[in-house]
C-alpha cells in the first residue's frame, strides 16, 4: 500500500496545530470529530472520517482536563487514524491505530506542558527588565510547543508512517486487532469514572440511578432523559430553597 | 453615609480606563489566555497579558508598574470562560488602585468558577452536545461536526457578557457568589441534571459491552431430553440490563478513587480488555 506526498500530511500537520491551539482559545476544535470530518475531507473519504471521529468522541465523553490534567488525545488519533484508514483498512484498521496513538500522545502533551514552563521564566526576566514587548512575546511564543507537540507528530505519522502502519495493520494477529476493538468499547467507561471522581458521588448517587433506569430499563432516548433530568434538578433547586428563590 | 466618603477619597486616584483598552483586554483574556499555560503557574502569563494594557494606563511609574506586573504573574487557572469574569473585577480593582485586592479577587474566584465552570461544561454540556453530534455523524451527517463548532462557538460567546459583569459588580462580584451561596446552587442543580444524564449515557454508550458466553443445558421437556442454550447475556438482561457497563464504570472509579492515575487506570483497562476478548468472556 502507498502513503501520501507531502502535501495532505503537511495540511494535516498545520490542522493539528491549529486545532490545539483553538482549544486553548476554548473553541471546540481539538474534538476527534472535528477532526476526523476535516481529515476524512481532505484525505476523499469523509465518511471513514466521521465514524471514526464520532467513535473516539464517544469515548472521550467524560474526559476532562480537570485543573489541566492529560487526557488521551482523541483528536490527534483522530486525524492519524483516518489518514490512514483512508488508505484502505478502513473503519477497523483507522480505529486500531487511532487508539494507541492517542494513548501515546498523552507523554507528548505532558512534553507541551512542562516545555511552555520556560516561556514564563522568560517573561519573569523580561518583568525584571521591564520589557514588555518582552512579555508580549514570551505570551505568544507559549503556543509552539503546544501547537508542534500536536503538528509534528501528525505530519510524520501521516508523511512517513501511513504507508509502512498500513501493511503493519495487515499483519496484526486477529487477537489484536479483537483486542484493540474491545478497548474502543471499553474506553468510556474510563472517562465516565473520571467525571464521578470529579463530583460527590456520596450525594448525588440517586440521580445517577435514575438516568441509568431510564435507560436500561425503559430505554428512553436521550432527550427524553434530558428533559426529565432538568425537570428532576429544578425540583430539587427549589426543594432546597435559599436566598433567591426560582 | 461613610461609604460615600471612603468613595470620595478614593475618588481622587481612581483612574478610568477608556473603554477601547477594555476591549483590548477583554479579547486579549478570550482568545489567548491559555496559550501560553504550563505546569508551573498555569493561565498566569495569560492573564498578565490580558490586563497588561490596563497596568501600562494605571501605573505610570516604572517601579509601581513592575510590582503590579509580577501581582498579574502569580500562579492563576480557572475555567476559561470564566475568567474574563474575574479579569473584569480584576481591572475594576485595579482602576481603585486596589491592587491587593485585585489578586486576592483573583485567588478567591478562580477556584469556585473553575468548580462551576467545569461542572456544567464537562458533566452537562459537553457530553449532551457530544452524544448528538456524535449520533448525527454516525449516520453519515456532516450536521455533526458542525453542532460541535457552533457549540463551541456559543460557549465562546457567553465570555463577552460575563467580562461586562465582572467589570461592573467588581467587589460585589464575591458577595454575589459565594455570600448567597448562588455558586453552589447553580453548581448543585447543573451536577443533578448532569448525572441523571450521565447515568443515561452509561448503559447507551457502553452497550457495546456484552458476553457472547453461553452454554447448553439439557433439560428434560415431557419426559424428553431436549438440549438448550443458554446465553449468559440473556440471563443477565433478566435480572439487570446492562450490567457489565456498569460493573467496568464501577471498577475504574474504585481504581481512580484508590487515587490511582488515569493513564494507569487506561492501561488496566486495555489489558482487560485484551484479557477478555482472548478468553472469549467480551
Amino acid at each position: 500500500m502507498e502513503g501520501y506526498g507531502l502535501f495532505i500530511p503537511l495540511l494535516l500537520g498545520i490542522w493539528g496545530y491549529i486545532s490545539i491551539i483553538a482549544q486553548l482559545t476554548g473553541l471546540w476544535w481539538a474534538e476527534a470529530l472535528i477532526s476526523g470530518a476535516l481529515t476524512g475531507l481532505i484525505v476523499g473519504d469523509v465518511n471513514l472520517g466521521l465514524q471514526i471521529g464520532a467513535t473516539l468522541t464517544l469515548m472521550s465523553l467524560g474526559m476532562w482536563t480537570y485543573g489541566g490534567a492529560t487526557m488521551p488525545d482523541f483528536n490527534t488519533g483522530a486525524i492519524i487514524g483516518t489518514a490512514i484508514g483512508a488508505l484502505g483498512s478502513g473503519l477497523e484498521g483507522g480505529l486500531a491505530i487511532a487508539i494507541p496513538t492517542s494513548i501515546l500522545m498523552t507523554q507528548l502533551d505532558v512534553l507541551a506542558r512542562a516545555t511552555t514552563t520556560a516561556f514564563i521564566h522568560g517573561a519573569d526576566k523580561h518583568l525584571e527588565t521591564g520589557n514588555i514587548k518582552g512579555i508580549t512575546k514570551m505570551h505568544l511564543l507559549g503556543q509552539i510547543p503546544w501547537g508542534l507537540s500536536r503538528g509534528i507528530p501528525v505530519f510524520l505519522a501521516v508523511w512517513l508512517g501511513a504507508g509502512p502502519i498500513q501493511s503493519v495493520i495487515n499483519w496484526f494477529p486477529k487477537w489484536f486487532m479483537g483486542g484493540m476493538q474491545l478497548s474502543g468499547r471499553i474506553l468510556p467507561a474510563l472517562g465516565f469514572a473520571l467525571l464521578l471522581s470529579q463530583v460527590n458521588v456520596k450525594k448525588y448517587w440517586p440521580f445517577l440511578l435514575i438516568g441509568f433506569t431510564l435507560f436500561a430499563f425503559l430505554n428512553m432516548n436521550i432527550m427524553g432523559i434530558a428533559l426529565i433530568a432538568l425537570a428532576i434538578a429544578i425540583i430539587c433547586m427549589r426543594l432546597e430553597g435559599g436566598p433567591s428563590n426560582v | 453615609m461613610s461609604d460615600n466618603l471612603i468613595k470620595e477619597v478614593q475618588e481622587q486616584e481612581k483612574i478610568k480606563i477608556d473603554k477601547a483598552t477594555l476591549k483590548k483586554a477583554m479579547w486579549r483574556d478570550i482568545l489567548t489566555l491559555q496559550w501560553s499555560w504550563n505546569y508551573e503557574r498555569m493561565q498566569a502569563l495569560g492573564f498578565l497579558w490580558a490586563i497588561l494594557p490596563v497596568l501600562q494606563k494605571t501605573y505610570k511609574e516604572g517601579n509601581d508598574l513592575k510590582e503590579a506586573m509580577s501581582r498579574h504573574l502569580q500562579f492563576y487557572n480557572t475555567n476559561p470562560v470564566a475568567s474574563p469574569l474575574i479579569l473584569g473585577a480584576a481591572i475594576a480593582l485595579e482602576e481603585d488602585k486596589a491592587g491587593k485586592a485585585s489578586s486576592s479577587i483573583k485567588v478567591g474566584l478562580m477556584g469556585p468558577l473553575a468548580g462551576i465552570g467545569d461542572t456544567i461544561q464537562a458533566v452537562l454540556f459537553r457530553p449532551i452536545i457530544a452524544v448528538i453530534a456524535a449520533s448525527l455523524a454516525m449516520s453519515g451527517s456532516m450536521a455533526g461536526p458542525l453542532l460541535i463548532f457552533l457549540a463551541g462557538l456559543l460557549w465562546m460567546s457567553v465570555k463577552v457578557p460575563l467580562f461586562w459583569l465582572g467589570y461592573n459588580k467588581s467587589t460585589g462580584l464575591i458577595n454575589e457568589v459565594a455570600g448567597e451561596g448562588l455558586l453552589d446552587k447553580v453548581t448543585n442543580t447543573a451536577t443533578t441534571a448532569g448525572l441523571i444524564v450521565i447515568g443515561g449515557f452509561i448503559p447507551s454508550i457502553l452497550k457495546g459491552l456484552v458476553t457472547p458466553l453461553q452454554f447448553a443445558r439439557t433439560v428434560t421437556v415431557n419426559g424428553e431430553a431436549v438440549e438448550k442454550i443458554i446465553k449468559v447475556q440473556d440471563v443477565l438482561n433478566g435480572i439487570v440490563p446492562y450490567l457489565i457497563p456498569a460493573l467496568i464504570v464501577g471498577f475504574a472509579f474504585y481504581l481512580i478513587k484508590r487515587k490511582m492515575s488515569p493513564i494507569k487506570v487506561l492501561l488496566i483497562l486495555v489489558g482487560l480488555a485484551f484479557l477478555t476478548s482472548i478468553l472469549g468472556i467480551l
